[in-house]
């Protein structure tokens, strides 16, 4: 299906407007072509969906190929609640509200956190099929052209005029190889098909390491579903996971209980069993539903924009660390890609190239989210680095200051410079509970070894 | 110099954390637990240590826990202590909780652990760190019924001080005035500058504020590794989040 093109080169054409500020270090050729830009966006979840939208809103033609427009992704389900207001998303599709959450140190000692909340605040928790499936038509309905189909590979373009020819399996049942292999010309290719990208490999977007993800997901008789009914749990320890936490989250009608690792892979399932051991009166009875595992990165690929080709959400690897989080930024990536392209196409009129792509898009989002990124990886590797870093995270945890300003910046995404004596008296604080429990720590670790030599 | 350690470097310390009580499996297996895990057997012989345990000398202790066990070992099905092999069978469902006379509702009942008239912070903290092994050990189940009370927080600062910052200051003191006076007299004998003239010179005065700083970061060989790796783990997330801008060359027109 290689569309015919004409396309009229004018030869070094100037710089571009100044308006524009991006230090562009060759003229890049303006080029008229007899269609407009046409954008594929791999990948329909929340990056893909977001994408296509902001493209299509932008007067782009884009085509979006998905390849399983019905399935549940294993995931989660919390989101900010930025999200609602920023993504317009309805109150219907919010499963529950949580208000409280509660964070649990290997020794037990836990810390509430839900005080610290205004009226109205709290924690949305949808269904990702639900999500994505509301985010994909309202993508439609602004003109994306969905094709259900699974990507297979690309032919990269042999001139900076030609579009990238993607080649993909039609067929709307995700498991059937049965299908028509096709071909879509692009000039633009937004990946956003997940964590195990094939776009990231055509490209050869470099790897990352990532964390495994596994849940089960537990339907719990009614009186101990009502004890979860706003309540999500966070288990940090040894026993449920060396690097990251383990979690009991209400869905709509069942708990999702899981854990997950980076270090650690092959012994998830006795991090697992950890969690089912500690959880165990509030989810004894119930019976397993589904049990489901994902990758999740821990870290952006080394190239996200190769030639006319840009990542985005887990494809890039957005997923915060410390929380794990990564429905919004991939929502955020896709919506900000696809206003990079519309911004330096000039709405479908001009190519792009590589270097507006960056510039627009990868500059625009390492600024604004950089230095949270940076920021969590910081803190899991003190906060989940050991058991009492564990245990000084949840004694900070009860503090309300602390409380608040967690909210404050997951809640809206937004790490505000606020009060400046309650943020050193925080430093202090963090200082001395780590200091505390190190020393308990090291006393901990005096007993081990002496056990271990009596033997 | 600092009150407490920087504790990064410490966050290399937890690869270390094997569980010990799986070295102490008995080699032959008792017949009567084929299936209870081996741990559960051990902290039987534990709890009913701690019960009876006053305040103890640690090593006694351990040595006393080390004999129940063997003797939960060797006796097979019978076992040593008050009725615990009634409590073995229960065990199957449930592993046993920790159990210590001082630990009231939820935390350290403070009133117990006086010495002199005054409470003895040294086995609080003491006590802590046994409550934690055993939970690392024997994970519980946290219930709301029996929330955990206990911040470290209680305890005071000097308590602290004392116990863990006194000893090593001590040490790093020694340690510097031995190599500061060796130097001193170094340099005195090179250049001639006595004590009080060194300390009037900023060279010197930076010198030796390098020296102190040293002293606090590097304590002993090991943490010269430690510090490269720390700077090198810090700056790794950093790193990979810069890759994508390493190869900006200006040919990518050609895409």
């Amino acid at each position: 299906m290689a569309a015919a093109t004409t396309h009229l080169l004018s030869p070094s054409a100037p710089l571009r407007s100044p308006s524009t500020k991006k230090p562009i270090r060759k003229p890049i050729p303006l080029i008229i072509t007899a269609r407009k830009l046409r954008a594929a966006v791999i990948g329909g979840g929340p990056a893909g969906a977001s994408a296509a939208e902001a493209l299509a809103l932008g007067g782009i033609e884009t085509y979006m190929i998905e390849r399983s427009p019905s399935g549940a992704k294993p995931c989660g389900g919390a989101i900010p609640l930025c999200m609602l207001d920023e993504f317009s998303l309805p109150e219907s599709l919010i499963d529950r509200r949580v208000t409280r959450m509660r964070i649990i140190s290997p020794s037990n000692l836990s810390a509430d956190f839900g005080t610290a909340l205004l009226p109205g605040q709290h924690i949305p928790m949808l269904r990702r099929e639900v999500l994505d499936s509301f985010l994909r038509s309202r993508a439609e309905s602004h003109g994306v052209h969905l094709l259900p189909g699974l990507f297979t590979s690309l032919t990269p373009p042999s001139s900076p005029h030609d579009p990238y020819l993607i080649h993909y399996i039609a067929s709307s049942d995700p498991n059937s190889l049965l299908g028509k292999p096709q071909t879509l010309a692009a000039d633009v290719i937004i990946g956003a098909d997940g964590a195990n990208s094939r776009v990231a490999k055509s490209i050869d977007a470099g790897s990352y390491s990532y964390a495994i993800a596994f849940q089960e997901r537990i339907r719990l008789p009614d009186a101990q579903m009502q004890h979860y009914a706003d309540l999500a749990e966070m288990y940090i320890g040894e026993d449920v996971s060396p690097d990251f936490y383990a979690w009991v989250f209400p869905k709509c009608d069942h708990v999702a209980v899981g854990t997950g690792t980076v270090s650690s892979k092959q012994q998830i399932k006795k991090y697992q069993m950890g969690i089912r051991r500690r959880a165990k009166p509030k989810i004894e009875g119930g019976e397993v539903i589904k049990v489901e595992a994902h990758p999740i990165p821990e870290h952006p690929r080394p190239r996200r924009v190769v030639g006319r080709v840009a990542l985005v959400g887990d494809a890039a690897g957005y997923v915060t660390k410390c929380s794990g989080e990564g429905i919004y930024f991939a929502a955020k990536s896709g919506r900000m890609c696809g206003e990079a392209v519309v911004r330096a196409s000039e709405g479908g009129e001009r190519m792009v190239s590589e270097e507006e792509l960056k510039a627009g898009y990868l500059r625009r989002w390492d600024r604004e989210y950089g230095v949270m990124f940076r920021f969590l990886d910081v803190l899991q590797r003190v906060f989940y680095g050991s058991n009492w870093g564990r245990e000084a995270l949840v004694e900070l945890c009860g503090d309300e200051y602390v409380q608040k300003r967690t909210f404050e910046s997951y809640l809206y995404k937004r790490m505000v410079m606020g009060d400046w004596m309650g943020d050193l008296r925080l430093g202090w604080r963090t200082f001395e509970s780590l200091g505390r429990n190190m020393i308990v720590g090291r006393e901990l670790q005096r007993l081990k070894n002496v056990l271990a030599s009596l033997e | 110099m600092a009150l407490f350690s920087s504790p990064f470097p410490s966050t290399l310390l937890p690869t270390l954390s094997n569980k010990p009580h799986l070295s102490l499996k008995p080699p032959t297996t008792p017949v009567l637990f084929p299936l209870i895990k081996k741990h559960h057997s051990l902290s039987l012989a534990r709890s009913s240590d701690a019960n009876g345990a006053g305040v103890v000398g640690v090593v006694e202790e351990k040595v006393q826990t080390k004999e129940a066990e063997k003797k939960v070992e060797e006796s097979g099905e019978g076992l040593g202590s008050n009725g615990a092999a009634a409590a073995a069978a229960a065990v199957v469902e449930a592993p046993p909780k920790f159990k210590d006379p001082r630990w009231v509702g939820g935390t350290w009942d403070l009133t117990q652990f006086g010495k002199d008239g005054k409470t003895d912070w040294d086995a609080v903290i003491d006590a802590e760190a046994r409550r934690r092994k055993w939970l690392e050990d024997t994970p519980e189940v946290s219930s709301t019924d029996e929330p955990v009370l206990f911040d470290t927080s209680v305890i005071p600062w000097w308590a602290w001080m004392k116990r863990y910052h006194l000893p090593e200051a001590e040490l790093l003191n020694g340690r510097a005035a031995m190599v500061g006076f060796f130097m001193a007299y170094f340099v005195d004998s090179l250049t001639g500058v006595g004590l009080v003239d060194q300390m009037g010179n900023f060279f010197c005065k930076t010198l030796l504020f390098i020296a102190v700083v040293g002293v606090l970061v590097i304590r002993k060989n090991e943490d010269i590794e430690t510090v490269k790796k720390l700077l090198e783990e810090t700056t790794f997330y950093d790193k990979q989040w810069q890759a994508t801008w390493k190869d900006d060359t200006p040919n990518d027109l050609s895409k």
